[in-house]
């Protein structure tokens, strides 16, 4: 290697690693990118109701390319496919388990009726393998909502078991204040894949000795760590039971700690396009269904916030930066004043990383679609080997 | 989308993907001791406290690229006392290539001579009646005949079809520098996966192994002049409750042998001369809280010399283990054994030994990073490479 290539190699270390489809703005490059965003679930007309039909499996999902896992998936798909329904419509969602673990639906942030919050031995007994449960409410309030499962929560949900769920309004306040044709749904995670692949099998095997008591009517509440109430946890310990969370029986806390950071299941160089075209308004929904905190930075921009948890926000306020915590859903508006190609994304970095490696993780990008063919990045790596190519080079103003 | 539309810049970050790659630190440690007691007429001693078969493993393991992972195993036993092998006995010195259905492992490591574990204290405690005796050995240690330097390939076929080929180089007291490969053989084996033991099948495993040493025998030459025996094993779930298991294990033995020798005088006759050995054992196991709490079992061994007549071998094997806490379990053990003909002049006529003992034993996986080919999720939810 001579001085010069040095010097090109050592310039784009410095940018990090930038991939982008040669025909970005290509047909099918838009028609792929279109399947990177969750897919509506579609229903069935049953008198008065709005009928679908989730189930729950074990699938294999890919985060990346040649990065694949164990996850669990409703409809085979993570995140689960986005209901999209009307305010005030009745919403019948038939949950089909076909998993040998226990699941629950709940609705965050849907005025569900108690019964159907979807909360294990609180409001509901769980859903147990190849049991159906049938969750019945009124689609309220208007806003960008999620679903995910309550059973084992920290597992359930990091292993794939969320998705969206939103509730339009023939009368969308957010319409009127900036009118827009197109909007997006990304669903943020965080994933410790080490955690997730461990768990699950702990779970699965636990769950093939439990079904088989079940079955065979042996129900035992020490085995399954399940008491009607303290006095009887309490009995139980006086006669030598040790509760689960002791260092007798569990080795002190692992806690997941992530390492695969994804939008609507993928992790960069995997995540979407926002697509836009100078002079319009795109919606973009932001939900956090992961354990972490996001601080979601757009470059080039100042968006508009216009709703928090779904809820209109009487004055919308211009930001470029939005942290997004755990359970919180955000809508921002996107104007295209500024024509390019722009990164969104997380701007604690660690978070835009693969197994620790930058770059990575929620990274994505918003990009013009009438971005002048001279500045469309048409190079390839041998071109810039070569010092062919550089200058054809769209600058991916990367943070580090 | 395709790799081959996309443009990847992945330079400059050699320092970070060049680093040493971290494996897998699988930790095992086993620390038995018992205080023995025997009654007999053989000359053994008794011993207040005896921690043979204690043993320690270090194992690391990484994913290679194309799918496959490598592990490194390096392990040491404390052997029994007058077993000629020292302080320390390194049982595992070995290197294994694995993907989902192929093994290759060489190196020190255990030996084809047994299929399967018996629920015994020491895994030698009935090594007269379920191993295939190692005929280089003097008989004076258990070692030779558990361990060799070995060279072992396996494919496994539909999760739970293994079948083995397999080289060893055993210890050869008359040849103590020679580390040629001195035995060779096969097996076939249908076993379920540890994790699938509870999908109540009622047969767990079963198999067979050949195993051919190549022994010096008078007035024979080429490949009659090997040492063959031959194995058999099954292993029935007798009650595959999740509470209360129960089951059957069985292994026979059968020494082809040299029908030349009839008489035992030595150690040397004693693993040539033709013989059937089985060995069997039914174990009860209580879990609480789904983990082990108690277990007990009782096996029975028998072993015949179809050229020695009169001379034949009983064993007997009780024991019951208690768990005190996570990995720490009390324990008893009793073990009768008789030798009758020509063996009692070898082996003593008989002994009664008692053994008390706590036992401690670890298996743990540091810097877990992917699965194994017998988790419940690459067996039942599509094998990820």
């Amino acid at each position: 290697m001579n001085r010069k290539e040095f010097m090109q190699y050592s310039a784009m270390g410095i940018s990090g690693l930038v991939l982008f489809p040669t025909n970005l703005f290509a047909k099918e490059t838009k028609a792929a990118n279109k399947k990177l965003f969750p897919t509506s679930l579609p229903f069935s007309k049953k008198g008065e109701w709005k009928e679908f039909e989730l189930n729950i499996g074990i699938s294999e999902h890919e985060l990346a390319p040649s990065m694949k896992i164990h996850t669990l998936a409703f409809n085979g798909t993570v995140p689960g496919p986005e209901i999209r329904v009307k305010q005030g419509d009745k919403v019948r969602v038939k949950f089909k388990n076909n998993t040998e673990l226990n699941h629950t639906i709940h609705w965050h942030g849907i005025y569900v009726p108690w019964r159907m919050d979807g909360v294990p031995y609180v409001t509901q007994m769980p859903v147990m393998p190849n049991q159906e449960f049938i969750y019945e409410f009124v689609a309220e309030p208007y806003g960008t909502h999620f679903y995910h499962c309550h059973w084992g929560t920290l597992l359930h949900m990091q292993s794939g078991m969320f998705g969206s769920i939103i509730i339009e309004s023939d009368d969308d306040p957010i319409k009127k204040a900036f009118p827009y044709e197109r909007e997006y749904t990304l669903v943020y995670s965080a994933h410790d894949v080490n955690f997730v692949r461990r768990e699950l099998n702990v779970m699965l095997d636990r769950m093939k000795e439990r079904s088989y008591l079940v079955k065979n009517g042996r129900f035992n509440a020490e085995r399954f760590n399940l008491f009607n109430n303290e006095e009887e946890l309490l009995n139980s310990i006086e006669n030598g039971y040790q509760p689960p969370y002791l260092v007798t029986r569990r080795a002190p806390a692992e806690l997941p700690t992530p390492n695969w950071f994804t939008v609507n299941g993928k992790s960069y160089p995997s995540t979407p396009y926002l697509y836009i075209k100078s002079g319009e308004k795109i919606r973009v929904r932001l939900i956090n269904a992961g354990t972490e905190n996001h601080h979601l930075h757009l470059h080039g921009h100042d968006f508009w916030m216009v709703c928090d948890d779904g809820v209109p926000l009487p004055q919308p306020w211009q930001r470029n930066t939005v942290s997004l915590s755990p359970g919180k859903t955000y809508d921002i508006i996107i104007e295209g004043t500024n024509r390019g190609i722009w990164t969104f994304h997380d701007h604690d970095t660690s978070r835009v990383t693969n197994n620790g490696l930058y770059p990575g993780g929620n990274l994505l990008a918003l990009v013009y679609e009438d971005l002048p063919m001279e500045e469309r990045m048409v190079g390839e790596m041998n071109n810039m080997k070569m010092g062919k190519g550089m200058n054809m080079l769209p600058k991916i103003a990367l943070d580090e | 989308m395709k790799m081959n539309k996309i443009v990847v810049l992945l330079l400059g970050l050699a320092s970070i993907a060049q680093a040493q790659v971290s494996p897998e630190i699988e930790l095992a440690a086993r620390g038995v001791m018992s205080g023995n007691v025997r009654v007999n007429n053989i000359n053994t001693a008794s011993a207040v406290s005896d921690f043979s078969d204690s043993q320690l493993l270090l194992g690391f393991k990484q994913k290679l690229y194309n799918s496959w992972r490598a592990q490194m195993v390096f392990g040491f036993q404390f052997p029994d006392a007058k077993s000629n092998l020292g302080q320390v006995f390194y049982n595992h010195v070995f290197l294994k290539l694995e993907n989902q259905k192929n093994v290759f492992k060489i190196g020190r490591s255990t030996t084809q001579t047994i299929l399967g574990q018996f629920p015994t204290l020491r895994d030698d405690d009935a090594i007269q009646f379920n191993y295939a005796l190692n005929p280089f050995s003097n008989g004076l240690n258990t070692q030779d005949n558990q361990y060799g330097n070995v060279i072992e390939y396996s494919h496994i076929f539909k999760q739970r079809y293994w079948l083995t080929i397999h080289g060893e180089n055993f210890t050869n007291l008359s040849a103590p520098e020679n580390f040629e490969l001195n035995a060779f053989g096969g097996s076939f084996q249908y076993i379920v996966p540890e994790s699938q033991r509870w999908n109540r099948n009622v047969l767990q495993r079963i198999g067979v192994s050949y195993n051919s040493y190549s022994t010096n025998r008078p007035g024979y030459s080429g490949y009659a002049k090997s040492l063959k025996n031959i194995l058999g094993t099954i292993t029935l779930n007798v009650k595959p409750d999740p509470v209360h298991f129960i089951d059957l294990k069985v292994q026979g033995i059968y020494n082809v042998g040299f029908s030349e020798i009839k008489n035992i005088f030595n150690y040397h006759d004693y693993v040539r001369t033709p013989s059937f050995s089985t060995f069997g054992t039914i174990r009860y196991l209580y879990r609480k809280l789904e983990r082990p709490f108690i277990q007990t079992s009782v096996g029975f061994g028998y072993k015949s010399f179809s050229e020695v007549k009169g001379s034949e071998q009983i064993l007997a094997i009780a024991n019951v283990f208690y768990r005190l806490g996570e990995n720490f379990d009390v324990g008893f053990q009793y073990r009768y054994i008789s030798n009758n003909g020509q063996l009692e002049n070898l082996f003593g006529k008989e002994q009664h030994r008692f053994q008390f003992t706590l036992v401690y034993s670890i298996d743990q996986l540091f810097n877990n990073q992917f699965d194994n080919r017998n988790s419940l999720l690459n067996l039942e939810h599509n094998y990820i490479k």
